[in-house]
């Protein structure tokens, strides 16, 4: 280097490089970064944890056969009338836990609207259990 | 700026320290918001629900088919794998959450078994994927 600067604190180091990578670096997580737009409702399974007892009269109880169809409290009930059913059970006691049983033959896509719904009806507590035949 | 070059006018220089804090900001900002999404490999028709909200930290995405398959990073696998998967997953990024994207005609026996082993792997944020309605 022939060109030494006079001054020993003036000394510069070559960032190029560094930048070089940095910027490599930039690109790569711009182009990977996805935002992804999932949208989703809530479930809950009942945990393995000693379960609470809950008096039967007090569960809200939903049960979805194999065929699909929809039953509250042992009333063939359908899908649009499931949250006017909910909503006149809450009415009664405001607590009380809704139980979605469904048979594992049922399609998924009436369990999502049934618990769609009972959230709509304004259940707070909205539990998913498998229908034992 | 009084220490101007003298010798040639090639040499003169711009400052570039403001430019690098700024490309350092966004390249620590993009670090880390970058979760890498693992995809399903397949696209079901999912319900339509009042109540979906937006699942922005969903990184675990498990696909259900019609026929009751189990899809998860673009390969078909069993249900005893998933717990496994979700252990990885957990093991890479702690504070995952699981999105079940479930065909509206799979069996909800599937459903409720995966969603038994991804509590399992140790995520206990679990939703199942659904069509907001539009208004």
């Amino acid at each position: 280097m022939r060109k030494r600067r006079h001054k020993i604190d003036e000394a510069e180091i070559n960032i190029a490089p560094m930048l070089d990578i940095i910027f490599i670096l930039l690109i790569f997580f711009i182009v990977t970064t996805s935002f992804v737009k999932e949208f989703g409702v809530d479930m809950s399974r009942p945990s393995n944890a000693p379960p609470k007892t809950e008096k039967i009269s007090e569960v809200i109880f939903v049960k979805i056969d194999a065929n699909d169809q929809i039953f509250i409290k042992d009333r063939l009930t359908d899908i649009r009338a499931v949250r006017a059913n909910i909503e006149s059970a809450l009415a009664a006691s405001a607590e009380s836990p809704v139980v979605v049983a469904a048979a594992r033959e049922s399609d998924a896509g009436v369990l999502v609207r049934v618990v769609d719904q009972a959230r709509v009806a304004g259940a707070v507590r909205v539990s998913l259990v498998a229908l034992v035949e | 700026m009084r220490k101007r070059r003298a010798e040639n006018g090639e040499d003169t220089e711009v400052n570039i320290t403001p430019m690098l804090d700024i490309v350092f900001i966004m390249l620590i900002f993009f670090i880390v918001t970058t979760s890498f999404v693992k995809e399903t490999g397949i696209n079901p028709q999912k319900p339509v629900a009042e109540t979906a909200r937006q699942k922005p930290h969903a990184n675990v995405l498990i696909g259900i088919d019609t026929e009751g398959r189990v899809w998860m990073n673009n390969r078909q696998v069993e249900v005893g794998q998933v717990r496994q998967l979700i252990e990885d997953a957990v093991n890479e990024t702690p504070e995952s959450s699981a999105v079940l994207i479930a065909d509206t005609e799979a069996p909800t026996g599937v459903l409720i078994d995966l969603m038994d082993q991804v509590r399992l792997g140790g995520i206990s944020e679990i939703s199942v994927s659904a069509e907001p309605e539009s208004q």
